[in-house]
């Protein structure tokens, strides 16, 4: 029995048995609807716009369409100094600014071949890992959301205005940071910066506890999340997905282990990745527990940041930063893990100019969005919700 | 058949751990938390509670070193136009005239003892179009213009964005540029004056041609 | 018959034992020949349920789940927000009363309608304390359970209506779901129906009146009457779309489901409408399981508790209490969990409550039989 082409007929089914008799089921006669789910659809996550093309509930079809966010941001970067880019890095993906600060600031210094003061490393780390628990505060928030569950993205905002909180008093703002400069930071942390963010440790633990007990562990959550939208490890690698996506997938890959840079060599944490056990590898469920079990590591990181951080005694947070970033003819791409996945900055230098000729961002909400059409088939719309939810797009970096 | 009822128990078990969480997060609605900064010592020893903070009476207080509402200080801004080059949005605008000698006194000094060599008749910053980078902030070589922790600044007319810090008026402006452009023509007919003295002795009046100098 | 009805009013402790009495009486009052006692009769319940839904429904609800998530919900609108109703109400008056170009602007407009009169219809057969009952059908608790399904056609009319596809989905998702939970609800009600003998609303209360209290509740009265209850719990929720059976207006897949092109005052007539079928349903369970209007509180010794707290008034107190903790449960429950999805609404309907409600009904008719 061989089954024929069906594509765009729906509950139609041709299938040739072996004595060439061809065999045509129809179910009821349905007309597949076009369904445009966006861009002001309430769970696209920002601007996202997804044709469907549906069958009853079942989706035979989903396209996403991008760009209803596009600011030019490559091009923005061609017109200014290298330092003036990473206000705009902050904009590409706005929940994980710090993040993608560090990403531009480890390309430009690899450009540059520049030593940075071991605090200041290590400030950059926390920040960094602080923004990771922030923005996978709303990734999990969000998708309790798209589930139904109200009450969980509250108690992720509130920890997450702690934590918005803290990064203000360090860097000034509260969200688009311009924290992380090429060679530096912008000014030291507060004095009192580091007991508090011990504090927050102490306090958040519980916290995530809660949420854990309130919408992970909840059957309902699991039982809409559990076995849906499955991506093997192999397709997720041949699409380039990075991040908590392949993590939840099954593969051990996560940057700050596995091509390391700042300070994370020197930092004991785990990699987590879904055994099968909690659920199925790569459904939505795996995805989100990757999210949850991450904000666990990023604690470990930022306690173990704080004990081996050098004193601020003759610390200037802006002495290695040069003058004048000009750096010599010659291209570099460099890459960092965000809560995303691989945020990386290919930067191209003409040696005379103090603007990059190119800056190009590699964002890994795009490649992780480019699963979509064969993650969404034959879903139900509530799973299409779900998937979405799972792969936490934000659109500021999908259309940059 | 033991899968069916142990999904209908974990069901009902987890949906009761969850009921209990939001329970218990009602009774706690007596408590309020307040609204200390997160620079306030006491920040996390304050109570778990409704967390709302009503916003025009309440705020969460902005840090000292909150990037907000740019601010420039006219009086120690030296008109370099630092600012307006390294601002990725030109959202500075600036004009300077130069000080005339005599002027030098009556346009001072900035509070650390550099002497003003500008007029800035226009400053204007539109908040509107800035992106609290800090930027402008950094290379402002007199610290003068600086962010403040004014985070609620909101109007109802866009123009009002535009926020004007130059130190003269308009007329005063004109004066000044009068004054300039008399200076200069003066000064430029004396050069005139002299280049022709020193043409008129360097040829010593062979020809009749007049010349034109400039 | 006018004046007589008056002078009750006055003494409503003496009418305990005049059951119906004043409802009666005020059906039976004629001004100049106009059944001006039915309006009344009528007003009473819709009233309520305005009533109702402004405090308790609606502000009620933001509260609650503003108080749930650490939030202080509306504040602004008077002491405690306490007026913010009122201000969307105005709101919602104010707007325009759209009606989209391509709809079926029959069936969009009488939507509402219908919606809002299939939960306003059960409310005549509910008694809403010994002395005052809409209408004492005999088959009272059969009407309540038929008049649910009226709804089915308003949000199918409002759904297709609209001529939009995330309403359409809407409208179907939902007329599944109520039919469907239509057969736990109705068999577990049943149940509670076989213990009492009778359909009649106001005789189902009477038999569990006692001076025991809430021992003489249906739901203590055997050892497997929580098994009825709490399926017509949670079918209740499913008929009436709340979370996590809120899969109709499910805001994050389709956006607002069956109501997504109103405006106005045809969406605070669905809101409304939705607000008074939750009461409805939380005072049928009420009624049959945890005794309508009559007091918890027993008897203990000389302390005659229970016969204090019963009589017209307080019984109108007793039932709209217990009928606002189930509301509140309701929203709790909305609160705290995620949605199923269709499938599994189905599942938990087909596999799950349907069965157990056949076990409970079989069990109670063997209770009852052998049980004296």
């Amino acid at each position: 029995m061989q089954e024929l082409d069906t594509t765009g007929l729906g509950s139609v089914r041709v299938t040739r048995k072996s004595d060439n008799v061809v065999v045509i089921e129809k179910d009821l006669a349905t007309e597949q609807m076009v369904l445009a789910m966006g861009p002001q659809h309430p769970s696209t996550h920002g601007v996202l716009k997804l044709e469907c093309l549906t069958d009853g509930e079942v989706i035979t079809e989903a396209v996403p369409y991008l760009g209803y966010l596009h600011r030019c941001f490559e091009k923005c970067c061609e017109n200014v100094d290298y330092p003036a880019v990473v206000p705009y890095t902050d904009r590409l993906d706005y929940l994980a600014g710090m993040n993608s600060e560090f990403s531009y600031a480890l390309a430009v210094e690899k450009l540059l071949d520049i030593e940075i003061p071991r605090r200041v490393e290590f400030i950059r780390v926390i920040v960094a890992e602080l923004n990771r628990i922030a923005s996978h505060l709303v990734a999990i928030g969000t998708y309790g959301i798209d589930l139904g569950a109200f009450t969980p993205f509250l108690f992720c905002f509130r920890d997450r205005e702690i934590i918005l909180g803290l990064l203000e008093w360090a860097s000034g703002a509260r969200m688009l940071y311009n924290y992380i400069w090429v060679g530096g930071l912008a000014y030291d942390v507060p004095s009192d910066f580091l007991t508090r963010v011990r504090e927050f440790v102490t306090y958040f633990r519980p916290k995530t506890l809660e949420l854990c007990n309130l919408l992970t562990k909840n059957e309902i959550f699991v039982k809409r999340t559990l076995g849906i939208g499955i991506m093997p490890a192999d397709v997720a690698i041949n699409y380039g997905w990075s991040g908590p996506m392949l993590r939840g997938s099954g593969v051990k890959w996560d940057l700050r282990r596995n091509d390391p840079y700042s300070v994370y060599p020197e930092l004991d944490f785990n990699v987590p990745v879904p055994d099968g056990k909690l659920s199925v590898v790569g459904d939505c469920l795996s995805r989100h527990l990757v999210r949850a079990f991450e904000m666990d590591e990023s604690l470990k990181i930022i306690e173990q940041c704080i004990d081996k951080m050098p004193s601020a005694e003759g610390f200037n947070p802006r002495s290695a930063i040069p003058k004048r970033i000009r750096p010599k003819a010659g291209e570099v791409y460099s890459r960092a893990e965000n809560p995303r996945g691989e945020l990386g900055f290919y930067i191209q230098s003409d040696g005379k100019s103090t603007k990059p000729i190119r800056c190009k961002a590699r964002s890994s909400c795009f490649v992780n969005l480019s699963a979509m059409k064969d993650l969404s088939k034959g879903q139900l719309i509530p799973d299409l919700v779900a998937i979405i939810g799972s792969i936490d797009i934000v659109l500021g970096e999908v259309d940059r | 058949m033991s899968e069916y009822f142990g999904n209908i128990k974990t069901g009902a078990v987890t949906i009761a751990s969850g009921m209990g969480i939001t329970l218990k997060h009602f009774f706690n609605a007596i408590h309020r938390k307040g609204d200390a900064g997160v620079d306030d010592v006491n920040y996390f020893r304050q109570v778990d509670g409704l967390c709302t903070l009503q916003y025009p009476r309440e705020v969460i207080p902005t840090p000292k070193n909150g990037r907000y509402r740019l601010y420039n200080n006219i009086e120690d801004c030296i008109g370099c136009g630092q600012c307006v080059r390294a601002c990725p949005i030109a959202c500075i605008a600036i004009e300077t005239i130069k000080v005339a000698a005599d002027d030098l006194a009556l346009c001072g000094k900035t509070s650390d003892g550099q002497q003003k060599k500008f007029w800035i008749p226009v400053f204007d910053i539109d908040v509107a179009k800035c992106m609290t980078c800090g930027i402008c902030t950094t290379v402002c070589p007199t610290e003068c213009l600086a962010h403040t922790s004014v985070s609620d600044f909101s109007e109802f007319d866009r123009s009002n964005f535009i926020y004007h810090f130059g130190n003269l008026s308009r007329r005063e402006a004109e004066a000044k540029r009068r004054k300039n452009a008399d200076l200069q023509a003066k000064a430029q007919a004396e050069k005139e004056k002299k280049a022709a003295e020193a043409l008129k002795e360097s040829k010593g009046g062979e020809s009749g041609e007049p010349i034109n100098v400039l | 018959m006018s004046s007589t009805a008056l002078s009750q009013f006055s003494i409503p402790f003496l009418m305990g034992n005049n059951l119906n009495a004043w409802s009666e009486a005020l059906a039976g009052f004629n001004l100049f020949g106009l059944p001006l006692g039915l309006v009344i009769l009528a007003a009473i319940p819709l009233v309520f349920i305005a009533l109702y839904s402004l405090t308790y429904g609606v502000y009620g609800e933001r509260k609650i789940s503003a108080f749930m998530q650490d939030r202080l919900g509306p504040m602004e609108v008077g002491k405690w927000g306490i007026l913010q109703t009122l201000a969307d109400i105005l709101k919602l008056l104010q707007k325009e009363d759209i009606v989209p170009t391509s709809a079926d602007k029959f069936l969009f407009v009488i939507g509402p309608g219908i919606l809002f009169v299939g939960s306003f219809l059960a409310y005549a057969v509910l008694p809403f304390s010994p002395a005052f009952i809409g209408a004492s059908l005999n088959v009272g608790l059969f009407y309540a359970i038929g008049i649910v399904a009226l709804e089915v056609v308003g949000i199918l009319a409002a759904g297709w209506g609209s001529n939009n596809k995330w309403s359409l989905y809407g409208a179907v998702r939902s007329v599944a779901q109520i039919v469907s939970y239509e057969i736990p609800a109705a068999i577990a009600l049943l149940c509670g129906a076989m213990m009492a003998g009778t359909l009649d609303m106001q005789k189902i209360t009477m038999l569990q009146s006692g001076s025991l209290g809430f021992a003489h509740f249906f739901l203590f009265q055997t050892p497997i009457a929580w098994l009825p209850f709490l399926i017509y719990f949670i079918a209740s929720l499913a008929e009436v779309n709340r979370a996590p059976f809120d899969i109709p207006e499910a805001e994050s897949e389709l956006v607002a489901g069956y109501f997504t092109e109103y405006s106005g005052m045809k969406f605070a007539v669905i809101f409304l409408a939705e607000y008074g079928s939750m009461f409805m349903v939380s005072a049928i369970i009420s009624i049959v399981f945890l005794g309508g209007w009559n007091s918890p509180l027993p008897n203990i010794g000389p302390l005659a508790l229970n016969d204090l707290t019963n009589g017209p008034l307080w019984g109108a107190f007793w039932i709209i209490t217990k009928g606002f903790f189930f509301i509140f449960v309701q929203m709790w429950l909305r609160w705290t969990l995620p949605r199923l999805r269709v499938d599994q609404l189905m599942y938990l309907c087909w596999k799950v409550l349907t069965p157990f409600a056949f076990v409970s009904f079989v069990l109670t008719a063997i209770w009852e039989v052998y049980v004296p």
